[in-house]
């Protein structure tokens, strides 16, 4: 009764405070869409952009047809088909493209003289009959895999090693090839066996998850919505401290407590109204991530299947953020301490927690440093729900930590109101 | 002779990191049905004593009873009994005079029903009732006086104390209030009352004390009290003579 009268006298308090609302809920709306938006193409570059290769084929023979054919199944590259071989230069040094694959003129002729002088030699020195043993130098083919200096790393080795790739499976089938050439002798009466390498051992890749979602990538809006949905819940620190340091200095706490002697129904009545609110904004971030990001070409938030999980996770932040806004509340004497105080706080477990960038781009010092920040947790918690489809099980510790953290820090918060209480 | 209602031994309370005490060695009693002038310049220790009357301070020596009950033991249960109007505006200012009343008699865990009579009655009485819908900060000061006492009076306290319920009010706004007040007495509720006004104590008390820098200077009833200093025509020209001249702050 006493509690339900103080959830009605917040809401009318926070109703009233236009700037409170707003950053309640304008503000981590504004957030999310611009970060997701901003974030789009470096998480889009990270793991998932089309790299555009310029690909010129002097030798126009079979080593260049493979080499296209091969990388035409690559959902990440595709080929700007290019004849000058100088102007491919040109643009990967300018910047335009990252990268160029050039193949010279007789490229395949050589490497098949290669491989046939190879055999021969082979054959010669194992004492068969007609086999030249040839040892004059053939000039190598050289295919050239051109880079942008600013490529990333991982998209170079991957570029030069599927090339290599290729160069060696082809290789290998014309060994063998010319093999049965040599061994056939001048019986040509027998068809030749057509050797396909490239089915040999097959690597699969797929994702660790349990069900395929094509959602469950860690994506720009997969990062954000979770990310600075936890911002947003640990932020109403702000108008909880706010409005609570105002009722202290304004006398309005004075009343309270000279009207009984349990603040009880007070602090539990302040935390469950902020609790709630906090409920509130998940459900709205969620519901921009589902229904808003897509209009701005995003893609779709993914929430895997575990609602359960998901709610428990809600409920712990949502506890756990309360709680930490109370004890600002009551530790702090003035609104610009704790106001100051806090939203410096919370922006930097904010980042340590991973909401601006994910934890694992983070060196690794920070990494291990982020495991301290209860936005952390719960961001982690949500990764884990959303993009491996977690069980209640494996989220398990990191809820239990957020709910110790809100359990300390309320402990805290209304030991030190009680202290304050009679002087 | 009936027991006091409020026995105060020898307290002493000082602040942290001030010099002076601001009670030094105070004993009081008042007896019940008595409108109760605790009179002193500013910064004499009335604040203080209020707020150790109704428990949320502590006196650092001796000892406080209300209602037979010590303040230090048994603070709260002194609390549901007592109504007080602190000197500071305890009222939520972006909540209606309606909306803060309602959430203090819930508070008090008075049903609605009852709520509802008392705000009705007494924001009839102190002139406020076509304003019951209008938010507190928008308030003048008399106004949001008037209603910090309201608020005091919701639980139909047997004891009320006023810390100066009459300090930046208009003439108009004050006489309602010692009306009231008088009223009050009329009920036979006990009133204690702190003010640097002696004309309206002088008017409305039935005993008076004058504090000054802590220390109780001299108690009684009023008209006793200047029949004593034959040289004092009323009750401000004793209080000067026990106080001195000087300016305090
Ligand atoms: N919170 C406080 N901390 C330190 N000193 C205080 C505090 N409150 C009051 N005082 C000092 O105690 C003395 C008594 O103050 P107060 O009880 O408010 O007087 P009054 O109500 O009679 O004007 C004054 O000297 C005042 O400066
Ligand atoms: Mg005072």
């Amino acid at each position: 009764m006493k509690i339900i009268a103080t959830i009605r006298k917040e809401s009318l308090l926070l109703i009233r405070d236009p700037g409170g609302m707003a950053l309640i809920f304008l503000m981590p709306l504004g957030l999310v869409i611009v970060m997701a938006l901003i974030q789009d193409a470096p998480f889009r570059d990270y793991q998932e952009t089309k790299l555009e290769v310029v690909f010129v084929d002097n030798d126009k023979d079979s080593l260049g047809k493979k080499i296209q054919n091969v990388f035409l199944q690559s959902p990440n590259i595709e080929f700007v088909q290019e004849s000058d071989s100088n102007k491919a230069r040109s643009v990967v040094r300018s910047g335009k493209y990252k990268a160029a694959i050039i193949i010279p003129a007789g490229a395949s002729e050589s490497l098949r003289k290669k491989n046939k002088q190879l055999i021969a030699r082979i054959f010669a020195n194992l004492g068969y009959p007609g086999a030249s043993n040839d040892s004059t130098e053939l000039p190598t083919a050289n295919i050239l895999v051109l880079f942008d200096p600013a490529i990333k790393i991982n998209y170079k080795q991957a570029l030069a090693s599927a090339v290599e790739k290729v160069i060696a499976n082809v290789e290998s089938e014309w060994i063998v090839d010319q093999l049965q050439n040599q061994l056939r002798g001048n019986n040509s009466s027998k068809e030749k066996m057509k050797v396909d390498f490239s089915g040999v051992i097959n690597v699969q890749q797929q994702y660790a998850s349990k069900h395929t979602n094509e959602n469950m990538v860690l994506n720009s809006v997969q990062h954000n919505v979770p990310a600075w949905t936890m911002f947003a819940m640990f932020f109403i620190l702000f108008p909880l401290a706010g409005n609570f340091i105002k009722e202290r200095e304004e006398g309005s706490m004075l009343r309270l407590r000279l009207i009984s002697g349990s603040q009880f129904p007070v602090m539990a009545g302040k935390f469950l109204f902020y609790f709630g609110i906090c409920l509130l904004q998940f459900m709205l971030m969620i519901l921009v991530g589902i229904f808003i990001m897509p209009l701005l070409n995003l893609p779709q938030l993914g929430l895997g299947n575990n609602i359960i999980g998901i709610l428990l996770t809600a409920c712990s932040v949502a506890m756990a953020a309360t709680g930490y806004g109370l004890l600002i509340a009551v530790f702090f004497r003035t609104p610009q301490q704790a106001l100051s105080f806090g939203s410096i706080s919370v922006v930097i477990l904010a980042a340590l927690g991973g909401v601006w960038v994910p934890v694992y781009v983070m060196p690794e010092m920070l990494q291990g440093i982020s495991r301290f920040s209860p936005l952390n947790w719960g961001l982690e918690s949500f990764n884990n729900l959303f993009l491996r489809d977690a069980s209640t099980l494996t989220i398990l510790p990191d809820v239990l930590k957020l709910i110790v953290f809100a359990m300390i820090t309320l402990s805290i918060s209304i030991f030190i109101h009680k202290s304050r209480t009679i002087s | 002779m009936n027991e006091p209602i409020v026995r105060i031994q020898s307290i002493t309370k000082q602040y942290k990191g001030s010099s002076q005490p601001a009670i030094n060695d105070l004993s009081l009693q008042i007896l019940p049905g008595s409108v109760f002038g605790l009179l002193g310049p500013n910064g004499a220790g009335k604040s203080t004593l209020v707020m150790m009357l109704c428990g949320l301070m502590r006196p650092d020596t001796g000892s406080i009873h209300l209602l037979g009950m010590d303040t230090k033991e048994k603070g709260a249960a002194i609390r549901k009994r007592i109504g007080v109007a602190p000197q500071e505006i305890a009222l939520f200012p972006t909540l209606t005079a309606m909306e803060n009343l309602v959430y203090f008699g819930k508070m008090y865990g008075l049903d609605i029903h009852t709520i509802n009579k008392r705000i009705a009655d007494h924001l009839e009485i102190f002139g406020l009732a076509d304003k019951s819908h209008k938010r507190v900060h928008t308030f003048s000061g008399g106004m949001k006086r008037r209603l910090n006492l309201i608020a005091a009076l919701l639980h139909d306290p047997g004891l009320l104390i006023l810390d100066e319920p009459t300090a930046g009010v208009d003439t108009q706004s004050r006489n309602i209030l010692l009306d009231f007040l008088i009223s009050l007495k009329e009920k036979n509720i006990s009133i204690i009352y702190s003010s640097h006004l002696l004309e309206e104590a002088e008017k409305i008390c039935t005993h008076i004390a004058i504090i000054d820098e802590g220390r109780l200077v001299t108690e009684g009833v009023p008209a006793a009290l200047i029949e004593k200093h034959a040289d004092c025509p009323s009750l401000e020209s004793l209080f000067l003579k026990l106080t001195g001249k000087h300016i305090r702050d």
